[in-house]
């Protein structure tokens, strides 16, 4: 045993032997030589001078989209000389409570819910940006305005201060479907909320199932059903109603929200419309679930989910030919215009320092974005961020919806307290989706929301 | 031990009880095991046991596009193979998503665009078209499917970056956090057990208390405390010698119960004629009591070393997750994803995690049987 | 090689470091106050002193660490039960009225009640068995190897092993979870098992039961090994059967160790929320005390006030256990 160990060490160690910031010396794109990037902007990073200063920045990424945020990192190390090393985990949310309570916070953290954010910053525990980031950000971004307004939060003394730029945003009114089992049923996108019914009906009536639905996400179990609660309330509801929501102002028992989740309930809580019957619906992990619009014969026609999702789909399956979206439509009859729900990492300071103030200018200029854009898995709301550079066409059309949106709402529960938003709406869910009324899950969820202080 | 003579019944029950509890134990993770080894995507559509039989399968395939096609009597002809190489055998076909298994292998059929299929049991197929194929066809079939393993899982594992420098982190962390808190609670449960002192049942049950503390509560005010001494000393608040305490200061309750039950069950006379003839308690301590509790020091040692080795939470508060730091556990939930969806992942690196507890568990067995000799010489 | 080297100079010097204290300090002691070669009444003095001192030289790490890492978190909880969220604002005792009106709270409890009965007992019971009847057998140390296995896998790859035996697909599918599997082959119907109100308790306690005997097993194994060939010798000669063996004479001699066990895996119960979390996070009627402290503290920030006070009711459980550890102390002492 002992030998074996011995010679396990060795092999190991030799392999490990690979120096950790080599990578930042490579640069995956050739600056300047593709001129569709904004090279300007890293050009004139090149003038700040960080050299022997160090950075920690602290995230939600891991696997391979640590590598892709490494990659963009690089360029930041690179022109000005600071050792920036970035740490992803997969339990940010306690993590960075520890750390930030205990004082050895990293220098710049990564919030995956601004919720989280404001938590921190109602604390004294988030360090406010500068004036100038915040005109920047309601100038570059597309609907600047809230942008800004979702990173601005009550400090310690209750005084509003702006904490963070958003950096990297997903798409969540998406529908997900395959092109050649809607044409060999004979199916159309619906274009209106109308439509898409009429067209849960007829594949139905036409012996198939319409939708996968997987709530099943181990702890945080029941999310994705609060995504199709928020999209339908942006559909049923103006968007001010759903701002009021989010800051219960509209109480969570009120009919409209009542109403939203009876809207959810009427795809999900019908043994014809979902796949494996209601009771599948909890049961089944989200991650799983989208793998039905892809069986022989077919599991499912749809799956709502927002735009991370191809990550789960089977490794032969092909975006744009094996599967493609349509937006999530919104009802011809009601005149809401077409809302878009999506949610966002934000940047933010933690420990404040000279580098950590550039990295975030970094975080909020155009090569930043594009520099992940140009990669993979990556949608922006800059607007001088060039969308050619996107590296799917899946996730052009996926920016373009982003960029045009009229009404943008941010993921309600990733704003509502972490109790409410991470916790007793998630179990609300669960118990709609098992069986308890709507009304009763919405006093419930309430009376929560009550007992917070 | 002394089997029983006239038990050979008796005997038989206890081999068929033993045989059923341990295949009871077994099969999750043979389970987790047989996991590991399948192909991903199989993961979430059929269970593992079936891994092992042949199992029927339903499949889409799609063929290549354009540029593998060639041009035959002026028809456009795309050729290949359904299993791509792989052994198994086509039962049934189907050219739409809503009738998957509509033809026999071997027959031909067509499809509303005109496209002719044409299928072979050994999965040959050929599909014709007078018109160029802008996008591949998609092809339904249902195959016999011999069972396939694959050890990609555990390449991919075993080939991530930084593995083996957390591989070095986690037995820098792991060896002193196992040796340290036997060490100071061996002492400490001796002079529990057969010391005299005042206030020694307090300090008993006070380590009994001290086992309930949920260490997650005491994460926040130790970090602060850290940060706050490294401050003064100049020093990262973050390091080997942290984490090493840590793990001490939470394991030590345990250590303490578990080493004072065991070392106050020696027999009394020993000691007490060793103290007669003038050995001081730290003499009785280290040439009798240690190498006499060997059994329950090595079943302690087994324990603290799986804790710590598969700790995620200590190591990240208190050495932190970069690259240079990050421990075994924390690498291989790193390629989890951000969302954790790759469980094939998983079930390889909880394998992997596991080999090294398991040797340590070999190696101490050994010395649980020393213990025992060395108790009955006396 | 040489991240290799550090880390091996860094373990011994770490290791060396704290067998150096115990040596160094107990060889001071005896210099100071030395018990050869001098008048007696200067020994018998240096004796008593010494007496008096050792113990704390042996205690004294033990005690700085526990005081350390367990005690002043403790007292720190017992203030901030009495605090806001932040830990800033005095709140007297409204956390703990909260926790008392919380229907979570009592949910909490009463599963609480279930998993510290149900876990340790059984936990204990196959161990005892699985550790007396290995002994017997020559393929013993195999079966223990893999009794032991779970205890070697971390909490997370156990709850993806359970995930794949309790999955549920629904009727028409073919059941990739085992259990499912098996009740459609003997013609049921197929279960949610993690759903169904009060017995998911059960499905849960399996898991950490299935963990948890190879502890009870290495222990009591231990134990039994401790108990002289010359007793049960004498018992066989005197005609005893194999059970009277066990229940009269090897139950008996271990019988400490067994509620050491016991002891152990009730306190483990009670602070273990990593299967909980993992498989429903307390969805479905199945929240237990450390899971809800845990999401509190965390949680959107973290509640401390009220995490603190759901930790001490957890250490308040434990009450009973030490008052009764005390007694046992106490009677060894008295027997001395």
């Amino acid at each position: 045993m002992k030998k074996s160990t011995l010679s396990m060490f060795i092999a190991l160690s030799l392999a490990s032997t690979t120096n950790t910031w080599a990578s930042q010396d490579e640069l995956i794109f050739k600056p300047g030589a593709d001129t569709r990037f904004n090279w300007a902007s890293f050009e004139q990073l090149k003038a700040i001078d960080l050299s022997g200063q160090e950075l920690t920045v602290f995230g939600p990424w891991l696997g391979s989209e640590k590598e892709r945020f490494d990659n963009v990192i690089a360029y930041f190390a690179k022109a000005t000389g600071a050792k920036v090393s970035y740490a992803g985990s997969d339990s940010f949310e306690q993590q960075i409570v520890i750390d930030a309570q205990a004082g050895s916070a990293p220098n710049i953290s990564i919030f995956p819910q601004p919720g989280l954010a404001a938590d921190l910053a109602a604390k004294g525990l988030l360090t406010p940006l500068d004036a100038e980031d915040e005109a920047a950000v309601k100038k570059d971004y597309a609907a600047g305005q809230s942008w800004v307004d979702l990173a601005t939060f009550k400090d310690q003394d209750g005084n509003n201060e702006f904490y963070g730029v958003f950096y990297r945003a997903d798409l969540k009114s998406l529908v997900w479907y395959s092109p050649d089992n809607f044409y060999d049923a004979g199916y159309d996108v619906p274009e209106t909320m109308e439509d898409l019914k009429a067209l849960t009906e007829q594949i139905a009536a036409d012996g198939g199932t319409p939708w996968c639905i997987g709530l099943g996400s181990g702890a945080a179990t029941g999310w994705p059903a609060t995504d199709w609660v928020e999209d339908l309330m942006l559909r049923t509801q103006p968007a001010d109603v759903y701002d009021q929501w989010v800051k219960n102002e509209v109480k969570f028992d009120d009919p409209r929200v009542v109403g939203a989740i009876e809207e959810f309930g009427w795809f999900a809580h019908n043994d014809a419309f979902v796949d494996g019957g209601i009771k599948a619906v909890a049961a089944t992990d989200f991650r799983d679930s989208p793998k039905g619009l892809f069986a022989s014969p077919p599991k499912c026609y749809m799956h709502r989910q927002a735009s991370f999702v191809p990550a789960f789909f089977p490794d032969e399956i092909e975006l744009g030919i094996d599967a493609d979206f349509f937006y999530f439509p919104s009802y011809a009859d009601k005149d809401l215009g077409n809302p878009v729900l999506g949610a966002g990492t934000l940047v933010s300071i933690t420990n404040d320092s000279e580098a950590a103030r550039e990295f975030i200018d970094f975080m909020r200029s155009p090569i930043a974005h594009e520099l992940w854009m140009a990669q993979k898995g990556f949608l922006s709301a800059h607007l001088g961020a060039n969308p050619e550079l996107y590296a799917t066409e899946t996730a052009k059309k996926q920016g373009e919806i982003l960029r045009y949106a009229t009404t943008f709402r941010f993921d309600a529960s990733d704003l509502m307290p972490g109790k409410i938003g991470a916790g007793a709406f998630w179990t609300g869910m669960v118990n709609y989706s098992n069986g308890d009324s709507a009304e009763s899950v919405a006093q419930e969820i309430q009376k929560t929301w009550d007992a917070l202080k | 031990m002394v089997t029983s003579k006239k038990g050979s019944a008796l005997t038989m029950v206890v081999h068929a009880t033993v045989l059923f509890l341990v295949i009871m134990w077994t099969i999750p993770t043979a389970g987790l095991f047989i996991s590991s080894i399948r192909d991903k995507d199989q993961l979430s559509v059929s269970g593992w046991w079936t891994a092992l039989s042949s199992s029927e399968q339903k499949i889409v395939y799609r063929t290549p596009d354009a540029d593998s096609e060639i041009q035959e009597n002026g028809l456009y002809v795309l050729r290949g193979n359904l299993l791509e190489g792989g052994s198994g055998k086509v039962v049934k076909f189907g050219i739409s998503s809503l009738k998957p298994e509509a033809f026999e292998p071997g027959t031909e059929t067509q499809d509303r665009r005109g496209v002719t299929f044409k299928i072979m049991a050994n999965g040959d197929y050929e599909v014709t078209s007078d018109k160029s194929f802008r996008r591949g066809v998609r092809i339904f079939y249902t195959a016999e499917v011999p069972p396939r393993f694959t050890l990609d899982n555990y390449r991919t594992v075993l080939s991530s970056e930084g593995l083996g420098q957390s591989f070095i982190n986690s037995l820098t962390v792991t060896i002193p956090a196992t040796v340290i808190p036997i060490l100071i609670a061996a002492f400490a449960a001796y002079a529990l057990a057969w010391m005299k002192f005042p206030g020694r049942a307090l300090l008993i049950a006070g380590v009994v208390g001290l086992l309930v503390v949920p260490l997650q509560m005491s994460l926040i005010p130790l970090l602060t405390a850290y940060s706050k001494i490294g401050a003064i000393f100049g020093i990262e608040a973050k390091g080997y010698v942290g984490i090493w305490l840590a793990h001490t200061g939470f394991g030590l309750p345990l250590a303490i119960y578990l080493l004072r039950n065991y070392i106050s069950g020696l027999p009394g006379e020993i000691i007490e004629s060793a103290r007669v003839d003038g050995a001081s308690d730290f003499v009785i301590f280290r040439k009798i009591i240690l190498p006499l509790s060997f059994p329950a020091l090595a079943s302690f040692a087994i324990f603290q070393f799986l804790w710590v080795w598969n700790d995620l939470l200590i190591a990240t508060v208190f050495l932190g997750n970069t690259e240079e730091s990050l421990v075994l556990t924390g690498r291989l939930r790193e390629l989890l994803g951000s969302r954790g969806g790759n469980w094939e992942i998983l079930t390889a690196s909880a394998f992997i995690t596991i080999i090294i507890p398991l040797l340590v568990f070999f190696g101490l067995q050994r010395y649980l049987v020393r213990g025992l000799l060395a108790g009955s010489v006396k | 090689m040489g991240q290799l080297a550090v880390a091996f100079v860094t373990m011994t010097l770490g290791v060396l470091a704290c067998a150096g204290y115990f040596y160094g300090s107990n060889a001071l002691l005896d210099v100071i106050f030395p018990s050869k070669n001098r008048p007696p009444e200067v020994v018998a003095r240096n004796l008593r002193i010494v007496n008096q001192v050792r113990p704390w030289l042996f205690l004294g790490p033990a005690l700085l660490l526990l005081f350390f890492y367990l005690f002043y978190p403790v007292v720190q909880s017992v203030i901030l039960s009495f605090y806001g969220r932040t830990g800033e604002e005095f709140v007297g005792l409204d956390n703990y009225l909260w926790l008392f009106q919380s229907g979570e709270f009592l949910e909490s409890f009463r599963n609480n009640m279930l998993w510290l009965i149900v876990v340790p007992t059984l936990s204990t019971f196959f161990g005892l068995i699985i550790a007396t009847m290995t002994d017997r057998i020559w393929w013993g140390n195999i079966a223990k190897t893999l009794i032991f296995m779970p205890m070697a896998i971390s909490f997370i790859g156990a709850s993806i092993i359970w995930k794949f035996i309790y999955e549920y697909r629904s009727g028409g599918d073919e059941q990739i979870g085992l259990l499912n599997a098996l009740v459609v082959f003997f013609g049921g119907e197929p279960q949610t098992w993690i759903q169904i109100p009060f017995w998911n308790n059960f499905f849960l306690m399996v898991i950490l039961v299935w963990i948890q005997t190879g502890f009870a097993m290495v222990i009591l194994s231990a134990a039994l090994r401790g108990i002289p060939d010359e007793t049960i010798e004498a018992a066989v000669l005197d005609g005893a059967s194999g059970l009277q063996i066990f229940f009269r004479i090897m139950v008996p001699q271990i019988w400490g160790t067994i509620a050491v066990v016991w002891t152990t895996i009730t306190i483990l119960v009670l602070k273990v929320f990593d299967i909980v979390l993992a498989m429903t996070n307390g969805q479905w009627g199945t929240q237990v005390l450390a899971n809800q402290m845990f999401s509190w503290l965390f949680q959107g920030g973290g509640d401390y006030g009220r995490s603190a006070v759901i930790a001490l009711v957890i250490m308040i459980l434990v009450v009973p256990i030490m008052v009764w550890n005390i007694k046992n102390a106490n009677a060894e002492m008295e027997g001395r």
